[in-house]
């Protein structure tokens, strides 16, 4: 059918349905392009011609200014620092956990399950949440946001869906050599998943690095602030730079160029491990499949 | 009797490492979910710091009562179901479009390179997004720069009550409706080819092929996405309102999660009520997750859990 489709002729169809496809693309595209040449535009061109393809007066000052400011550095020491751990604790306990549903009957397989699917459809909501951290003297410590916020039941049982595409025969045979369920786990299971934990390695580093809603209620002192959280900081204060006056901040600098500056230098990251992202997202999607 | 407890004994020590290896992930969820559930007691007091949530005294219905009577709130909730009840009119099916698009889509280069570009802003966080698109629809932005450019008045699109709904949904296909496509892309590749060759034969065009191969091909992955997000009716994507709305257009955008955001974080919270307010919308999400899906059941015969 692929290769029948290619030889086919193009039709009126086909050339309806490359234009929406090509406007979607460039809707898509050119905020981000518009964001970049911002970010390099000087006050005085930007103010002249705020329409523009490329920077007309080149600067990099919007970046310098921000960064020797010095928020941005502890914002990014800061969501490196649970971005890493986080990812590495959230999936040592996904993974063992989907791991475990995986498996063949046992007693209590299903009470656990059900007891872990239910988080996904209800919740005690924020309030409750928050005393809970207060509890347990999370408040003010990054360890809430590392502790929280990368466990989804939804992921789990996305991974125990591909663990269960595993050949039986494999565990059969290391059972037969006297494997028990943890040297299987290590030693045939996880070696095998390879893609999968790459994935969902990924998705959970993205997750934290985007994190933003935990990280603001529950860290109030500016040393341990997140990346998105002192994102947001900037975008307010540079808000208010635009009430009072344009060009506050000097000449070359503004406040418009200094968000997308601030934008720029919180994507940064992910544009590069995007290309990663793409090329195993899609497995990751087929393999859980969306049927539980 | 015995044997039998013997037998669920032995069960229990073959799987034992399978149930070490469940310990990290059910402490997580009994210390950060369950726990948290207990605490939705608070709902039904008059919270005070000194006593706890335990300690509190109780105060009946009288939080909820107080829900129905607070004007604010009944606009939050009324906002919720309008704007969840469009999100499913306009940003459920994009996707499901945009996939349909691409799958008819010739040049498979093209295709790969088209995707890469709608998949991206779902990596990003709402955060860098709403900066970068308040950024092009700002009165000095790119857009009403050209609309001023050509004689046309500028729109102030983020402080308008009739447009700021529609940018919702915009906003929100221009993020995500590439990455949802991609679960729709996965069932389309799982059809049977041979069910298009048999189309062919019977001369179907590729209009109706679409129509009759394609969509009931992907017919149980829509249905359950669409249950999923029937369950999710009462979350009406907070970070995105959060940074979107301002002043001008709260009226039309406050949500119920907005709205506890905002009387939690007041000068003086009332914390029992907020609670209130919480559980009111958890309670409706489940049970509209459990009505839309029962519903399905009826109708097709295959829900989302079983």
């Amino acid at each position: 059918m692929q290769k029948k489709s290619r030889l086919r002729r193009a039709t009126g169809w086909d050339v309806v349905i490359f234009i929406a496809l090509t406007l979607t693309a460039i809707v898509i595209f050119l905020p981000f392009y518009n964001a970049v040449v911002i970010s390099m535009e000087t006050n005085r061109a930007y103010a002249l011609n705020p329409v523009s393809l490329y920077p007309v007066e080149f600067t990099m000052r919007n970046y310098e200014h921000l960064i020797s400011k010095g928020q941005i550095g502890i914002g990014y020491k800061n969501t490196i620092f649970i971005t890493f751990i986080g990812t590495a604790l959230s999936m040592a306990a996904m993974v063992s956990m989907a791991y475990a549903f995986s498996r063949k009957k046992y007693p209590g397989k299903k009470f656990f399950f059900l007891l872990m699917m239910f988080t996904m459809f209800f919740s005690g909501g924020m309030i409750p949440t928050y005393l809970q951290f207060k509890n347990l003297g999370l408040i003010n410590n990054v360890w809430a946001v590392i502790l929280y916020s990368g466990v989804s039941a939804y992921n789990i049982i996305i991974l125990k869906n591909g663990f269960e595409q595993t050949p039986p025969e494999l565990e059969e045979a290391a059972r037969i050599d006297g494997a028990n369920d943890l040297v299987i786990f290590l030693r045939v299971e996880l070696p095998l998943q390879g893609a999968l934990l790459a994935t969902f390695t990924l998705f959970t580093a993205v997750g934290y690095w985007n994190e933003w809603f935990w990280s603001t209620l529950l860290i109030n002192s500016g040393s341990k602030m997140t990346l998105q959280v002192v994102l947001k900081a900037i975008v307010a204060e540079s808000a208010a730079l635009e009430d009072v006056s344009t060009g506050e901040a000097g000449l070359d600098t503004f406040a418009q160029g200094i968000k997308m500056a601030a934008v720029m230098l919180t994507m940064v990251p992910i544009m590069c491990l995007y290309p990663f992202l793409q090329k195993y997202f899609v497995k990751g999607v087929l393999v859980g499949s969306v049927k539980m | 009797m015995k044997t039998q407890l013997n037998r669920l004994g032995r069960e229990i020590w073959q799987a034992r490492y399978i149930y070490l290896l469940m310990i990290p992930g059910l402490l997580f969820f009994i210390i950060f979910h369950y726990v948290p559930m207990n605490g939705v007691v608070l709902a039904f007091k008059k919270f005070n710091a000194r006593l706890g949530i335990w300690g509190s005294p109780s105060v009946g219905w009288a939080n909820f009562e107080r829900i129905f009577r607070t004007p604010d709130a009944i606009n939050a909730i009324r906002n919720t179901f309008e704007i969840n009840l469009s999100r499913l009119v306009f940003q459920f099916p994009a996707a499901i479009i945009l996939a349909l698009l691409l799958n008819e889509m010739r040049g498979t280069r093209v295709k790969r390179i088209y995707q890469t570009v709608y998949t991206f802003p779902h990596f990003l966080s709402w955060v860098v997004v709403s900066s970068i698109l308040s950024n092009f629809l700002a009165s000095g932005g790119l857009i009403n720069s050209i609309i001023a450019g050509m004689g046309g008045s500028r729109i102030n699109f983020l402080a308008d009550t009739a447009l700021f709904r529609p940018l919702l949904y915009l906003t929100h296909n221009w993020k995500e409706m590439g990455w949802d496509s991609i679960i729709y892309m996965a069932a389309i590749a799982g059809i049977d080819p041979t069910l298009y060759e048999a189309a062919t034969v019977d001369g179907a065009g590729r209009m109706h092929q679409v129509i009759h191969v394609t969509l009931p091909g992907i017919l149980s992955t829509i249905v359950i996405l669409f249950i999923l997000q029937v369950g999710r009716i009462m979350n009406a994507g907070f970070e995105q309102i959060f940074y979107m709305q301002n002043a001008a257009v709260m009226k039309v955008s406050d949500v119920l999660d907005t709205y506890i955001y905002t009387i939690t974080f007041r000068a003086t919270p009332n914390y029992g009520f907020s609670a209130a307010v919480g559980l009111f919308k958890s309670v409706i999400n489940l049970f509209m997750l459990l009505a839309a899906n029962w519903t399905v059941k009826k109708a097709s015969g295959s829900g989302l859990f079983a």
